[in-house]
């Protein structure tokens, strides 16, 4: 059983991230959306935590938000529209939103 | 079979609604006899602190609410260890009787064991 | 598939606009929505009341002819939207208040609601927060 968490909120500003990666089960993934995207932002310390552990889970960012915040991403994570968010929550047995 | 849901609450007692109602969740699905699942991380363990005085702030006491969860038959109530110690609380001083999780790893299992999930 | 979706923040958080796609993108891959379920500031994207710029979306007319538009049950907590000033007709007059907001899409009902969908659906998705 794995689960899909979705995170939103800026690590910068908040501690979502930090206590999801804590938990993050080893068939787990991460779909980060909104302000969670920034995540990915280049030389920073979310980045290097979320590349610290890349391998170990699915990373995936939902493509508007990156776009809208002109983000470029790495190669191992895995941008995904409406249709394709759809499609993860029913690949993994359960959604987990970090509200 | 029932669907079993964990409502994790993560928040501190009184900021905002968010404890209250994460609670509610929880009260409402024990009424309903459903398999429910609470795990208190982050500052949500302030919510199970002994020493609580929330008229000062003319605010609810929810220990009332977390002592019902037993009534409700809600018996499967959860506390994330590391999230007590990084606070200075321990599990033998709380207001209600919990499961502690000494490791991250615990939680993902937990999460593993229910069909539904909200993290309040 | 089946989904409950429930939504925890206003018509103005880019979470509700986000639960708001997401859910047209389940109905348009074939599956069925069971319920959405409105709890904490969700309540507030069911506000009749809602007034937006000409030129920004409005989301909570959108979420009323989602609901519309494919005969979705579209639940409001009740108990959420008292404490946040959301009421029907019913509540209005039972608590002596100037004015009834609550889209008509829109149902009051318990958080049993919310249990009944999750207990029927094969996918219980939240959107909130941010």
């Amino acid at each position: 059983m794995a689960t899909l968490h979705v995170l939103s909120h800026s690590p910068f500003a908040d501690s979502r991230l930090t206590s999801c990666l804590r938990l993050l089960g080893s068939k787990d993934a991460l779909l980060l959306c909104g302000d969670a995207t920034y995540a990915l932002t280049q030389a920073t310390a979310p980045l290097e935590a979320l590349e610290s552990r890349a391998g170990a889970f699915e990373l995936y960012a939902l493509q508007e938000d990156v776009h809208a915040r002109n983000l470029t991403i790495p190669a191992w994570v895995n941008c995904v529209d409406y249709p394709e968010f759809v499609e993860l929550s029913i690949r993994y047995d359960r959604v987990n939103t970090w509200l | 079979m029932a669907k079993s849901l964990l409502v994790i609450s993560r928040q501190a007692p009184w900021s905002g609604l968010s404890a209250r109602e994460s609670l509610d969740i929880v009260l409402a699905g024990g009424a309903f006899d459903l398999p429910i699942g609470l795990l208190f991380m982050d500052d949500g363990v302030f919510q199970l602190s002994q020493t609580q005085g929330p008229a000062a702030v003319q605010q609810k006491d929810l220990t009332a609410n977390l002592k019902a969860l037993e009534m409700f038959g809600v018996e499967d109530v959860y506390a994330c260890g590391k999230s007590l110690a990084e606070r200075g609380m321990f599990p033998g001083n709380l207001n209600i009787n919990i499961k502690q999780l000494p490791q991250e790893q615990d939680i993902s299992e937990l999460i593993d064991r229910y069909d539904h999930v909200i993290t309040l | 598939m089946k989904f409950a979706i429930a939504v925890f923040s206003a018509a103005h958080a880019p979470s509700s606009r986000r639960a708001l796609l997401f859910a047209r993108a389940v109905l348009a891959g074939g599956h069925e929505i069971v319920r959405l379920f409105f709890y904490q500031d969700g309540v507030y994207s069911a506000s009749a009341n809602v007034v937006v710029p000409q030129d920004e979306q409005d989301i909570a007319v959108q979420w009323q002819d989602l609901v519309r538009t494919h005969q979705l049950d579209g639940v409001v907590c009740i108990a959420a939207a008292l404490r946040r000033g959301v009421l029907n007709e019913e509540e209005a007059l039972r608590y002596q208040k100037p004015a009834a907001n609550l889209s008509s899409s829109w149902e009051l009902s318990g958080l049993g609601q919310l249990h009944d969908a999750a207990q029927s659906a094969d996918r219980l998705v939240c959107f909130g927060g941010q």
